[in-house]
C-alpha cells in the first residue's frame, strides 16, 4: 500500500545519494590522463559501480533478514564504500606504478587530513593526480552516503511492492521475487536520476570535501528533492494502480 | 542547422510516430494471430525510438555537458523505466490496455521537464534547450524501453512486461543496452566536425544492435518465433547503417591513409 513514510525515504535516500557524489573523488577524462585530481572516470560510471555494489549489498541483507532495516540500509552503505576504496586504491596503484606520478591535490597547499604538501608534487600544467589521503577519505564518506541512500530507496520500493497481491511469485527457477526485481530495477532508475544531477551541480568533476566546488551542495539537495519526489511518486503510484495486483 | 539536416521536428515525428506505430503492430498483430511471429515490429519502432533520441542528444550534448554525454542518457533511461512501468499500471487499473505506451509517453515528458527545469533552473547550467531536449530524450528512452521490452515479452500488457521482462532481470539489459544505442552514436562523433547525417547512421546502427539483444533475449521467452525474425532484421540493419556510417566517415575525413604495418624493432631504431 501507497506509505508516505516510503515516500520520505525515496526523498532522503535520493537526497544522500545527490550528496554523496559530491564527496567522492571524481576526476573525468583529464584524470585517466593523470591530469587531474580523482578516479579517472565520470560521475555517473563512478556512482553507478560504487552504488550498484551497495545495491547489491542492501539487496542481499535485504533478502538474508527478511527485510530488516538497519542490516539493509547498513549493508548498502558499507558495500559502496568497499567498492569506492578499491576503486581508488587500484587506480592509486596504476598512478604511481603504471603512469609514474605521485598523488597529490591542486587545489589545497597542505593535505587537510594527512598535513603533507601537494603543490611541490603538482606537475606543471596539471591540476593534481591520483586519489591522495583526502579524496580518498572523501570518498568513502561519499559512497557511504550514497549507498545508504540507495538502500533507503530500495528498502522503501521493495517493503511497498512486497504488498501488492502476486508480486511475491518467482520468474522461473529464480529465486527472487517479482517485487524484489521491480524494487532492484527503479532503485537504479533513482539512484541514475540524483547522481547525474549532482554530476551537473560539480560540473564533472571534483576532488573531496576540501574542493570549493563542494560549496555548491545545497543547490543539489534542492535538485535531488524534487527529482526523487516526482520519480519515487511514480514509482509509488504502481502500488496504487495495482489494487487487485497481476 | 546546416543544410540537408533532419529538424527537430521532422525526428521528433519520426521518433514518436514510428515507435508508437512499431509498438502498436508488435502487440496486436501477435495477439490476434496468437504467435509471437510480429515482435520485430516493436524492436524497429524503438531503433526509430533511438534514431530520434539520438539526436536530442547530439542537440544537447554539443553545448559540453561537463560531465560526459553517457550521464544524460543513464538519467533519462532511469526516468523513462519509471515511467514506462508506472504508464502501464495506470492503462491496467482503468482497463485502457491500448493506451499504455501514449501514458508512458506523457508521463517520461513529466519526469523529464522537471529534471530539465531542475537542471537549468537550480543547478543553473547554462543550456537554452535543457528542458526541451531533457524532455525528448526521457520520451525517446521510454519508447526504447517499452519497444525493447515488447519485442521481449511479445506484448505490452503490464503482466506480460512484469514476468518476462522486469522478473527475469532483462531489464537491465534493456536499459543498458538501449542507454548505449542513444548515448553512442554522439559520444563517438562528437568534434568540431561532427555531422548530422553520419552521427545518425550510426544510431541506427547501434539501435539494431541493441534489437538484436532484444532478439536474443525474446528467444529466451517465445521461442524462435519471436528471435529468428528479430535478430535477422537486426543483423541486416546493423551491417547496412554500419557500412553507410564506415562510408560517412571515409567522405567526411581529410584524408584516408594506409599507415602500413608496424615497423620492424631494426626500424625503429
Amino acid at each position: 500500500m501507497f506509505s508516505l513514510l516510503y515516500w520520505v525515504w525515496i526523498i532522503l535516500g535520493g537526497i544522500l545519494i545527490g550528496a554523496g557524489v559530491h564527496f567522492i573523488p571524481v576526476g573525468g577524462a583529464p584524470a585517466a590522463m593523470s591530469q587531474a585530481t580523482g578516479v579517472g572516470t565520470g560521475t555517473t560510471m563512478l556512482a553507478a559501480a560504487s552504488g550498484l555494489t551497495g545495491l547489491i549489498g542492501a539487496g542481499s541483507a535485504y533478502a538474508a533478514t527478511g527485510g530488516d532495516f538497519g542490516y539493509t540500509i547498513v549493508m548498502g552503505g558499507i558495500s559502496a564504500a568497499l567498492m569506492i576504496s578499491i576503486l581508488a586504491f587500484i587506480a592509486n596503484v596504476m598512478y604511481v606504478y603504471g603512469a609514474g606520478v605521485p598523488l597529490a591535490s591542486a587545489k589545497v597547499k597542505y593535505d587537510p587530513i594527512s598535513k603533507w604538501r601537494q603543490d611541490l608534487y603538482v606537475s606543471r600544467g596539471t591540476e593534481g593526480h591520483g586519489t591522495p589521503m583526502s579524496s580518498f577519505i572523501s570518498g568513502i564518506i561519499g559512497a557511504f552516503l550514497a549507498g545508504v541512500g540507495g538502500a533507503l530507496v530500495y528498502f522503501a520500493l521493495a517493503a511497498s511492492y512486497a504488498g501488492i497481491p502476486g508480486f511475491g511469485a518467482t520468474f522461473a527457477g529464480y529465486p527472487a521475487p517479482y517485487y524484489v526485481s521491480l524494487a532492484a530495477a527503479f532503485a537504479i532508475g533513482i539512484f541514475f536520476l540524483n547522481c547525474v544531477m549532482a554530476s551537473y551541480n560539480i560540473g564533472g568533476t571534483i576532488e573531496g570535501f576540501h574542493d570549493p566546488k563542494f560549496r555548491r551542495l545545497p543547490k543539489s539537495i534542492l535538485a535531488s528533492l524534487v527529482v526523487s519526489a516526482v520519480g519515487g511518486l511514480f514509482a509509488l503510484l504502481i502500488v496504487v494502480m495495482l489494487p487487485g495486483g497481476i | 542547422m546546416a543544410e540537408g539536416e533532419r529538424s527537430p521536428r521532422q525526428l521528433l515525428t519520426i521518433g514518436v510516430v514510428g515507435g508508437l506505430i512499431g509498438i502498436y503492430l508488435a502487440n496486436y498483430l501477435n495477439s490476434t494471430t496468437g504467435t509471437a511471429w510480429f515482435s520485430f515490429f516493436a524492436g524497429l519502432g524503438a531503433v526509430l525510438a533511438v534514431f530520434w533520441g539520438a539526436d536530442a542528444v547530439r542537440r544537447v550534448a554539443s553545448y559540453g555537458l561537463g560531465t560526459g554525454v553517457p550521464s544524460i542518457g543513464l538519467l533519462s533511461l532511469g526516468a523513462g523505466q519509471v515511467a514506462v512501468l508506472l504508464g502501464l499500471a495506470v492503462a491496467m487499473n482503468y482497463s485502457i490496455h491500448w493506451a499504455a505506451p501514449i501514458i508512458a509517453l506523457i508521463l517520461a515528458a513529466i519526469i523529464g521537464l522537471v529534471s530539465g527545469v531542475m537542471a537549468r533552473r537550480v543547478i543553473k547550467m547554462n543550456i537554452a534547450i535543457m528542458e526541451r531536449s531533457m524532455m525528448e530524450i526521457a520520451m525517446a528512452a521510454s519508447l526504447i524501453m517499452l519497444g525493447f521490452s515488447t519485442t521481449i515479452a511479445g506484448g505490452f500488457g503490464f503482466d506480460l512486461i512484469m514476468k518476462y521482462v522486469v522478473a527475469s532481470g532483462f531489464i537491465i539489459a534493456v536499459f543498458i543496452v538501449g542507454g548505449m544505442a542513444m548515448l553512442h552514436p554522439f559520444n563517438a562523433c562528437l568534434g568540431p566536425d561532427e555531422r548530422q547525417k553520419r552521427t545518425l547512421n550510426l544510431a541506427l546502427s547501434t539501435g539494431f544492435i541493441a534489437m538484436l539483444v532484444a532478439g536474443i533475449a525474446a528467444g529466451a521467452i517465445n521461442g524462435i518465433q519471436a528471435a529468428v525474425p528479430t535478430m535477422i532484421i537486426a543483423i541486416f540493419g546493423w551491417i547496412i547503417y554500419y557500412l553507410r556510417f564506415f562510408a560517412d566517415t571515409k567522405q567526411d575525413a581529410a584524408a584516408v591513409l594506409s599507415t602500413g604495418l608496424l615497423p620492424k624493432e631494426e626500424e625503429v631504431a
